[in-house]
């Protein structure tokens, strides 16, 4: 290993390998250590309780549970479908940015995993949509879109583990190398596999990497419109709709974008990667962002252009959404998901870690008010209009919210900590070929 | 606690002696842990006892000592209860786990609703309504469904009290025994009873014996809601009191002036079915009904021209009205709708009848009175019986009593029975006046407001556990027998005055000697049938000839003051006087117009909201002589503009854990000379006041939700849609079911025969306000047509169980499927509660258990519970399921029987409270039931039939006259 390949990592591995961490870190930790807290008390207050401690009731029996299912699941898909491009196409972005995306992805998908348990009457029970030959010989309801969900979440889970790991393998391999203390070079060589960096190894490796990478993206697809579906399915009149899935899996791609930028440009900022993640790495990205919110704001003209076709309750229901009740959830998302990353045209504020910060969570909450207008909203127009209810969230989802939010952080500051943040090999292999060109 | 003590066997068998028969056989349990038994058994079980650790064997030992020791009650002597026979062998006829029905008759407002009661191992579990009775024919109120949970309600009274300290019943025997011989020394003087006027023979025969003892006590008769106008009207056009009864089946034209005639009157049940037969009558065109009213009632909704009149207009309407009728001319200046009152009327002739409600000026009622006179009315639609709800002799008045307590004529009060304290009207403070009477005896069920202020309370027996007999708006007699051994120690009015009376406090014995005295020789034999049957075969009161007297005269009513708003007090439909407000069913079904559940409000049209600036939930305060309340108010389409409505029976301060502090109380600003109907203020106060209801939108936004259809008119056939799903065979049965929503009056009694047949849960103010409401069939109430004046549509949806079903596919651990005769079948143990079916569910029938609800502050005592239906844990959905274990039981006889389950045998809950048989449930694969024979009506259509759920419950469409609506 030559020393400028060496020099070229060492600031990315000095990261996981430094004793001390500073302040800053400690701070982030504790905060977020607090709000999984929180979490843990929500969740099982709620088990104990039972789902009675929300604010979810007849007809709205789905709350903040899905709304924050389908918004984790969201940023999870964004950024996998991200980084499994980046993978494929062997895009130069990918030696910045991939690491991350992979992390993002698979933290998001574990926040947003808890839900479809939590949310359950009898959460102890969820095992029970798994197709196993029970004594009683009862096996799911395979037409369920809550059974397809199931295998999409678990497939989800897997594949997104898959690739961050596989990922990381010879990079594990460097920190075992780099460590000093035995324990630290013992836990690093376990999950390295026992890579030596044999000319084999990096076939199989680059095979495996770039095989899981396929698979994502038509999970990708399969996870947000199965998301969809389990509104689209149903007879509710403002779910029932063909345009669901790509609503989802668009607004959804615009989502996952968003926060896979903020946590670069956090990260750049924090830890001082500038090399790495460098201005054209960003640019592309904030390019990425505003041409995924373009894309969403043309759903949301398909929106209305559906709704105008569509006549009768179908109509009605979205015309509700738009101006009843639940109405400012709706513009919300509009404003926050499409008109605020418009900024973006500019290359100062693409380029402007506060640019990049402020849209990055202005579409993540954007897109959160959609998937809120959608299942909240999109229930205020029903066949019978004796039933019509309605729904605020209570504090104890409230508390959920902030504990997965929570969990996430934890798992990011986990992962900057004792993980390269950024794909060392993939640098080496950049910086040499720069070398010998 | 190896120490052995000696045995107190007479402390035990005096805490055992106390303890009555069923209560024994509930606490064996209990008893093991109580310190006597427990040193008892530490004596003779020394083994048992030292076993640190309770393992299952050792509990059934232990339960069997106590078990054994339980028989120590049966040594002493002192059982003053009817026996505890443990049988060798079954009796004829009951079969272990098979429940027994009980005819028996309970009272509302003292009139008599027959029922037969299921008692399963003792235990009633469900009330239903008595054939053979005519104020019932099978139907139920929600009252008397409610009752089951009355009976077992834990805050019933179960021991005397003295000045609020508990009492054992034999120091109370110490105490009463010697005052009755003061009573009998001085006859009575100074002796003031106050009971509610009662239809029961028994107690009229113990009453009048009570006189003769005590020759000297004053009788006094009150009733909250009582029908002294009525009465004053008789006196004045006839000479005489009388009670009225109607017969809807001959009337053409029916005129109600308030009131409610299928609510409120004493055979509602009766007259709704009756009206209904009428309407179905083949070769008759349908009768015309119209309610004039200033609130909206069932009646009103039901009726095909509905006037709204503030109650001051009442009498200047019903004067033009009896002028147009003998004039044929109508008097200028006069609501417009006399012309064509008049003329229905006059064309149905001797088969039209007009109805006074309770609640109006005694002229009002005078002057219907003559109009059916004048109609010919009297002897088909309208006869005159002798009066029913009387005390037997003299009966002075509530006010009569306050006077004679303000002038210290009154040395002992006994209060048999309700609750004045709370009830009576505000002028009289009779709270302040009890306590001022030296000694005051209460009966009652309840340590509530009055057994608060008397010096001794006694519990009251509930209906259900005690003997009796009450007469039904006709005068047929039916008899109350118990339908368990009494749950709590307590006695019943009849004993009480059996006592008082000189006789024995055996309630059987007391109802026997009635009897026998009236049938003499044949009383063996009548005896036996009346209380199968629960009715006294010919025992209806005959008509007595009535003549009006040319001559009568009422002063009209003092003219109400132009500044002030009227109020209007009106018996609330679920808690009627309020002696129901600690029975969570009742708390928590939705009014049938207001839909307001746990509370009542000031009702108060939408255009006179509007001149005060109120909106539903506002609060504020009304004030009627001064005195104040403050109350939210409910906008309520239809209501007659200028008055307001106040239902009775809310604010309670000791009812119980259920309804304290529920709503505000009415009965505050009521005054005793008018107790109906009086002039007050509102005054905005600027705050909001809870209200709960369960439904927030009223109108069917231009749906076909509710069909109307003329008469003879057919619902547009649904076109028939395919379905990627192939047809399920069924060679058995399939069961539907068939709703007439020309039929329902949107009583709410299939909503709580439902809650009580399915053990559905209560789940409190504060559930239902966040939209958790269990009923597994709602009554959805619709508006159309103008707001002032709107028409009202009561739609009861159970679910729908959809050939089709939406939930079926949607659920992922296959919880609800689709059973082999056509159920939508819940499997509770199998949800895990992804609530995705109600989602799916296009009626939103569906019921989530969002907490454990059964285990709740408000939730049914377990003893209500009908064993034949699962308890519903937290977390799984539930709903309507046809009453599947009634189909399961007659399968099961029908098996046995080796036969077909006939047309008929399976009867849901709903269908058999219904008073209108609006609801018609049977096999749809049979073409000749007669669920199948409605479900060919041309009326018949699908609610949301366009989804191609193809629901196995269908309706039948309102028929509306186009032509009547003028």
């Amino acid at each position: 290993m030559s020393s400028d390949a060496h020099a070229a990592t060492s600031r990315v591995a000095d990261v996981p390998l430094s004793p001390h961490f500073g302040w800053a870190w400690w701070l982030a930790i504790l905060a977020s250590g607090g709000l999984v807290a929180l979490l843990g008390y929500t969740l099982l207050s709620v088990t104990i309780v039972g789902v009675g401690v929300w604010g979810v009731n007849i007809p709205y029996v789905w709350g903040f549970d899905l709304i924050n299912y389908a918004w984790w699941i969201g940023i999870a898909n964004g950024a996998s479908l991200f980084a499994a491009t980046l993978v494929l196409r062997r895009h130069d972005l990918r030696t910045a940015v991939n690491r991350f995306a992979e992390g993002v992805a698979l933290f998001a998908v574990i926040c947003a995993g808890i839900f479809p348990i939590i949310h359950l009457g009898r959460p102890w029970l969820f095992y029970w949509t798994f197709p196993y030959p029970a004594t009683f010989q009862v096996w799911p309801q395979f037409r369920s879109t809550l059974t397809w969900d199931f295998w999409a979440i678990s497939t989800h889970v897997i594949v997104t583990s898959l690739l961050w790991y596989v990922g990381l393998i010879p990079d594990l391999a460097t920190l075992r190398d780099r460590a000093k203390r035995p324990m630290v070079q013992r836990i690093y060589g376990v999950f390295a596999l026992g890579w030596r960096g044999s000319v084999r190894h990096w076939a199989y490796h680059q095979r495996a990497y770039r095989l899981v990478a396929i698979l994502v993206l038509p999970l990708i697809l399969i996870m947000q419109s199965t998301v969809a579906f389990e509104f689209a399915v149903t007879l509710v009149p403002d779910w029932h709709e063909t345009r669901q899935p790509l609503h989802f899996v668009a607004t959804g791609l615009a989502q996952g974008l968003s926060i896979v930028l903020l946590v670069a440009v956090l990260l750049r900022w924090g830890l001082r990667l500038g090399r790495y993640i460098d201005e054209g790495d960003i640019d592309l990205l904030g390019k990425l962002v505003l041409a995924s919110a373009l894309v969403s704001g043309y759903l949301y003209i398909d929106e209305i252009a559906a709704a105008l076709l569509s006549g009768g309750l179908t109509q009605e229901a979205t015309f509700t959404r738009m101006t009843g009740d639940y109405a400012g959830l709706y513009w919300t998302a509009i404003v926050y998901s499409v008109l605020i990353p418009q900024l973006f045209w500019f290359r100062s504020a693409r380029l402007s870690t506060v640019g990049g910060v402020f849209v990055g969570v202005s579409i993540g909450v954007g897109i959160w008010f959609d998937r809120f207008s959608i299942i909240v909203g999109g229930l205020q127009t029903d066949y019978l209009p004796s039933i019509g209810r309605s729904y605020s969230p209570t504090l104890s989802e409230t508390g959920l919210f902030l504990g997965t939010v929570g969990l996430f952080t934890a798992l990011l500051l986990l992962f900057v900590r004792f993980l390269p943040v950024i794909s060392m090999f993939e640098t080496r292999h950049d910086e040499h070929e720069e070398k010998s060109s | 606690m190896g120490e052995k003590t000696a045995i107190d066997l007479e402390a035990l068998r005096a805490r055992l002696a106390t303890e009555e028969g069923p209560r024994l056989w509930r606490s064996l349990e209990e008893l093991a842990d109580v310190p006597e038994v427990r040193r008892h058994i530490e004596a003779e079980f020394p083994d048992i006892v030292q076993a640190s650790q309770i393992d299952r064997r050792t509990l059934l030992r232990l339960m069997s000592a106590s078990l054994a020791l339980g028989g120590l009650a049966a040594c002493s002597d002192s059982g003053k209860n009817s026996p505890l026979m443990s049988q060798s062998r079954n009796m004829p006829g009951t079969v272990p786990g098979v429940p027994v029905t009980i005819a028996t008759s309970m009272a509302l407002n003292g009139y008599g609703r027959g029922v037969l009661v299921k008692a399963q191992e003792g235990r009633p579990i469900k009330i239903e309504g008595n054939r053979l009775h005519p104020a019932s024919l099978g139907a139920t109120d929600v009252f008397a469904q409610a009752e089951i949970l009355s009976l077992y309600d834990p805050d019933r009274s179960d021991a005397p009290l003295q000045n609020g300290v508990r009492r054992s019943w034999e120091e109370l025997t110490n105490f009463i025994r010697p005052v009755r011989n003061e009573f009998v020394f001085d006859e009575g003087r100074g002796l003031h009873v106050l009971m509610p006027p009662t239809t029961s023979p028994t107690l009229h025969r113990l009453i009048g014996q009570a006189r003769q003892l005590f020759p000297y006590a004053q009788w006094h008769a009150f009733s909250p809601v009582d029908d002294g106008s009525r009465q004053a009207a008789a006196m004045a056009v006839f000479g005489r009191d009388v009670d009225l009864v109607y017969d809807l089946t001959q009337a053409d034209a029916i005129v109600t002036l308030g009131g409610d005639l299928f609510a409120e009157e004493p055979g509602h049940l009766r007259y709704a079915a009756d009206y209904q037969a009428r309407r179905r009558a083949p070769d008759r065109e349908l009768p015309r009904l119209i309610a004039v009213e200033t609130r909206t009632t069932l009646v009103g909704a039901r009726a095909d021209e509905r006037v709204p009149l503030r109650p001051r207009d009442f009498e200047a309407f019903v004067e033009a009205l009896a002028t147009a009728l003998k004039t044929g001319s109508v008097p200028s200046g006069s609501h417009p709708v006399i012309p064509r009152l008049a003329d229905a009327l006059r064309t149905a002739g001797a088969r039209s009848l007009v109805v006074a409600g309770r609640e109006q000026h005694a002229r009002v009622h005078a002057l219907a009175l003559a109009i059916n006179a004048r109609l010919g009315a009297f002897g088909t639609t309208i006869r005159a019986i002798e009066p029913l709800r009387t005390l037997s002799g003299e009966a002075r008045s509530l006010g009569d009593l306050a006077e004679a307590i303000s002038a210290g004529q009154v040395s002992r009060l006994i209060i048999l029975g309700g609750n004045p304290v709370y009830t009576a009207p505000a002028d009289i403070h009779l709270g302040t006046l009890v306590r001022r009477v030296p000694l005051s005896l209460h009966l009652g069920q309840h340590r509530d407001e009055t057994a608060a202020l008397c010096t001794w309370h006694i519990p009251e027996s509930h209906p259900l556990e005690s003997w009796g007999d009450l007469r039904a708006f006709d005068g047929t007699v039916g008899l109350r027998q118990p339908a368990t051994m009494r749950l709590k120690p307590g006695l019943s009015a009849e004993e009480f005055l059996g006592l008082m009376a000189g006789q024995n406090t055996d309630g059987r014995g007391l109802v026997l000697a009635a009897w026998r005295e009236a049938w003499g020789d044949a009383f063996d034999e009548r005896w036996a049938r009346s209380l199968e049957d629960g009715v006294i075969e010919g025992s209806a009161a005959p008509t007595v000839d009535v003549a009006i007297q040319p001559d009568w005269r009422l002063e009209p009513a003092a003219p109400a003051s132009s500044a002030g708003i009227d109020v209007l007090f009106a018996p609330d439909s679920s808690v009627w006087d309020g002696s129901y407000a600690n029975n969570g069913w009742l708390q928590e079904l939705p009014k049938p117009l207001t839909k307001q559940v746990w509370g009542n409000a000031v009702l108060i049209a939408p255009e006179t909201a509007e001149v005060f600036g109120l909106a539903s939930g506002d609060a504020v305060d009304l004030s009627i002589n001064g005195r104040v309340v403050r109350a939210p108010v409910w906008l309520l389409p239809g209501h007659a503009p200028g008055a307001v409505t106040l239902p009775l029976g809310y604010g309670r301060q000791s009812a119980g854990r259920i309804g304290n502090g529920i709503g505000f109380n009415a009965y505050a600003v009521r005054s005793s000379e008018a107790p109906w109907v009086a002039s007050g203020e509102i005054r905005r106060v600027g705050e909001k006041l809870p209200v709960i209801s369960t439904q927030q939108h009223h109108s069917m936004q231009g749906r076909d939700i509710v069909r109307v259809v003329a008469p003879g008119e057919a619902v547009p056939p649904e076109p028939v849609h395919p379905s990627i799903y192939p047809d399920w065979p069924y060679k058995e049965h399939a069961w539907g079911m068939a709703i007439d929503l020309d039929a329902c009056i949107g009583c709410n009694a299939c909503v709580i025969a439902c809650q009580a047949e399915n053990n559905i849960a209560v789940v409190g103010p504060e559930e239902v306000a966040k939209g958790r409401e269990m009923h597994w069939l709602r009554v959805d109430r619709y508006y159309a047509g103008d707001p002032a004046a709107p028409d009202t549509y009561f739609q009861p949806v159970p679910c729908m169980h959809c050939e089709k079903a939406p939930c079926e596919v949607v659920c992922p651990v296959n919880a609800t499927v689709h059973s082999s005769e056509g159920l939508n079948d819940m499997v509770y143990n199998r949800c895990v509660g992804t609530r995705t079916c109600s989602n799916n569910c296009p009626y939103k029938v569906r019921r989530f258990n969002f907490i454990d609800y059964q285990g709740t502050d408000v939730s049914a005592p377990s003893e209500a519970m009908n064993p034949q239906v699962t308890v519903r844990d937290r977390g799984v959905m539930e709903k309507c399921t046809f009453c599947v274990q009634r189909i399961g039981a007659a399968r099961a006889n029908a098996r046995v029987e080796d036969r077909r389950v006939a047309d008929g045998e399976v009867m849901t809950a709903c269908q058999q409270a219904c008073p209108t048989q609006a609801i018609v449930f049977g096999d749809i694969n049979d073409p000749n039931s007669s669920v199948s024979r409605l479900k060919g009506s041309p009326r018949n259509y699908a609610l949301l039939g366009a989804l191609n759920t193809r629901p196995r419950t269908t309706y039948l469409a309102r028929i509306e006259d186009p032509k009547e609506n003028g």
